[in-house]
């Protein structure tokens, strides 16, 4: 399925600054790996294609486990994430679904802060409103992925 | 309410780089008329008192019409927006809730008709930032500014 729009091309500048937007981010210090899985989070609530498809391979590729990949869907349910992991992807869903949610509720926004300094945590906010846009225009854009079979690594 | 970190002292390169986003999208040549709109609608869905009373503010300064702000959320009832707000406000509904429904067929095809790609890829990305912003604020538990 071809995009609706190439939005980088239309409106490079647009793009650009997205770019230094995101570097910042993916600079700030917090770890990669929690990174990937906020990333994947979102997207999965999302329902963006582009955005799953590139986290998580880019996820295995740095070695995480495709089991902790595919049980983000039920976090809640599993040992499988550290308290730092939780507190993050509690945040993540929060923030995510603002319209649901209307606010980070006290104990959310408590236990992230427990987890996290206050660079970290703003860095934290930040890479989840960073993927929520990402994830807003190419699903606008029905950017779609080509298939690869093969898992990565 | 107040004691949640206060975001441009605790990353201020990050607030600085989402600052170059706000600054791309404000001189892409979209009016700023339509960018207040589009920040109203998406602050009432996503709730977000800081960024509702910023844009409401801003638009009143900037000429916008009372009324049409306090009766925005029914917008498609009312013969008050242009075909190009109404598109921009329905794309801004769609993706701001995009977790819902994504963007259907004729939102896209209503928004292609009014706006040459790069203006609307500029309001796609006008769409993403306020709902950023919103989020930031809404987490940050940032007071509006009453005065």
């Amino acid at each position: 399925m071809p995009p609706r729009i190439n939005y980088a091309e239309a409106f490079p500048e647009g793009q650009k600054a997205m770019y230094g937007f995101a570097k910042a981010v993916h600079q700030s210090g917090l770890e990669h790996s929690l990174i990937q899985l906020v990333l994947t989070r979102a997207s999965q609530i999302n329902g963006c294609a582009w955005c799953l498809n590139m986290h998580t391979r880019d996820a295995i590729k740095a070695g995480e486990q495709p089991r902790r990949l595919h049980l983000l869907h039920a976090w809640r349910e599993t040992p499988l994430y550290s308290e730092r992991e939780r507190a993050a992807l509690a945040l993540t869903e929060s923030m995510t679904l603002i319209a649901k949610t209307r606010q980070v509720p006290d104990d959310v926004y408590d236990a992230a802060a427990a987890q996290f300094n206050e660079h970290d945590l703003a860095a934290l906010m930040l890479t989840i409103v960073e993927i929520n846009t990402w994830n807003r225009l190419a699903i606008t854009a029905e950017k779609s992925p080509v298939l690869d079979q093969t898992l990565p690594g | 309410m107040t004691n949640r970190i206060k975001l441009y002292e605790a990353f201020p390169e990050g607030l600085s780089a989402m600052g170059g986003v706000g600054t791309a999208v404000h001189d892409s040549g979209l009016e700023h008329s339509l960018i207040e709109l589009v920040d109203a609608r998406a602050s009432q869905i996503n709730g977000c008192a800081f960024c509702l009373n910023m844009h409401v503010t801003n638009a009143v300064k900037g000429g916008e019409n009372e009324m049409r702000l306090l009766v925005l959320p029914a917008w498609r009832e009312t013969t008050w927006f242009t075909e190009r707000e109404r598109a921009a406000l329905a794309l801004t509904e769609a993706m701001t809730l995009i977790a819902e429904n994504h963007v259907p067929d004729d939102v896209w095809e209503a928004a292609a008709e009014e706006f040459e790609e790069r203006e609307l890829s500029a309001l796609m990305l006008a769409i993403c930032q306020i709902n950023a912003w919103n989020r930031l604020q809404v987490a940050t538990e940032a007071p509006p500014r009453l005065d």
